[in-house]
């Protein structure tokens, strides 16, 4: 089971926070588990390599966009009290939770993964209101992700990845 | 088995055939599942260029829908779960069933062999157009009914 990227978008349709893993290399210890979107990104080899697809923002607009799609079909065709859970395609499982203030929570994981929603729903009981809304010194809105991304909520959810990841 | 509806889409995004079996989901009018078919081709076409970048090959231009990746099979929602069949040709078979649906493929290949048997068999059927045909509707009605 692999998670592969990892998105918040606001109520004003911005990507307030985008985080990606790459997948374990499956000869690879345990030690050896690529953790952060940032480390990786930071390596060398790896950014030339990705250099030439769609940038970071453009991938985050292409989901937002399918989600959003997605969730107006699913109320539309389900009623109002319906809600998008998620979709799968031959190649990936894409999650998707919407708190009440509109804020889009989306993961990517591979094929195999059961419903998400759940672990989505930690996310923003547990870290994103413990650390991001209720942090004094980040503003109320988050144009382009100020205040989202602190130290506490990336190691919040890089322990919560690994406790829902077991190695 | 509850099957609520089958919508089929022809390879251009265009509603051919719409047929509701059970009551579950919204009533929406003709033009309303034409604005749904419409969206959905290009979501399903949107989803097919994003892809994890783990499996991506680096080399290739992601604009450019890579070979054997198919778009949306399944999409679930707390009332329903939806299942698409892509053709060959590009048609698409969307069938909503409610959530905990089993063998949902079954199902859809068998309506493939009735669509196969009574609309592209039927020499007076235009392809691409919508599906007038009597006896893929009795198929349909015999096949649904039959399993309930």
């Amino acid at each position: 089971m692999v998670v592969y990227s990892f998105y918040i978008f606001d109520r004003h349709t911005e990507c307030i926070y985008s985080r990606r893993w790459t997948p374990r290399p499956s000869s690879d210890s345990k030690s050896n588990r690529p953790l952060s979107g940032s480390s990786t990104f930071s390596n060398g080899e790896t950014t030339v390599s990705r250099r030439k697809e769609l940038s970071k923002e453009d991938d985050a607009k292409l989901i937002f966009g399918t989600v959003f799609s997605l969730r107006n079909m699913v109320k539309r065709l389900g009623g109002d009290d319906d809600n998008f859970l998620s979709y799968r395609t031959n190649e990936y499982k894409l999650h998707y939770y919407e708190t009440p203030t509109r804020l889009k929570f989306v993961m990517i994981t591979d094929t195999r993964m059961n419903n998400m929603r759940i672990a989505l729903h930690q996310i923003w009981v547990n870290l994103y209101v413990e650390y991001v809304v209720k942090n004094p010194l980040s503003p109320v809105e988050h144009p382009g992700g100020v205040g989202v991304a602190n130290e506490l909520f990336e190691f919040g959810l890089e322990r919560f990845m690994a406790t829902v990841l077991p190695p | 088995m509850v099957v609520f509806a089958l919508l089929v889409i022809n390879k251009a995004g265009g509603l051919i055939y719409n047929r509701e079996f059970h009551s579950g989901l919204s009533k929406l009018s003709g033009n309303d599942y034409l604005i749904l078919a419409g969206t959905f081709h290009g979501v399903h076409a949107i989803s097919r260029s994003l892809c994890p970048s783990a499996l991506r090959p680096s080399a290739t231009n992601v604009s450019q829908p890579r070979q054997g990746a198919t778009g949306i099979e399944v999409l679930e929602s707390e009332n329903f779960r939806m299942q698409c069949y892509q053709t060959v040709t590009g048609t698409k078979f969307l069938l909503f069933t409610e959530p905990q649906q089993p063998n949902v493929d079954v199902i859809l290949k068998r309506i493939y062999e009735l669509y196969a048997d009574f609309v592209m068999k039927n020499p007076f059927h235009t392809v691409e157009m919508p599906i007038r045909s009597e006896k893929f509707d009795r198929g349909l009605e015999g096949y649904i009914r039959v399993n309930r």
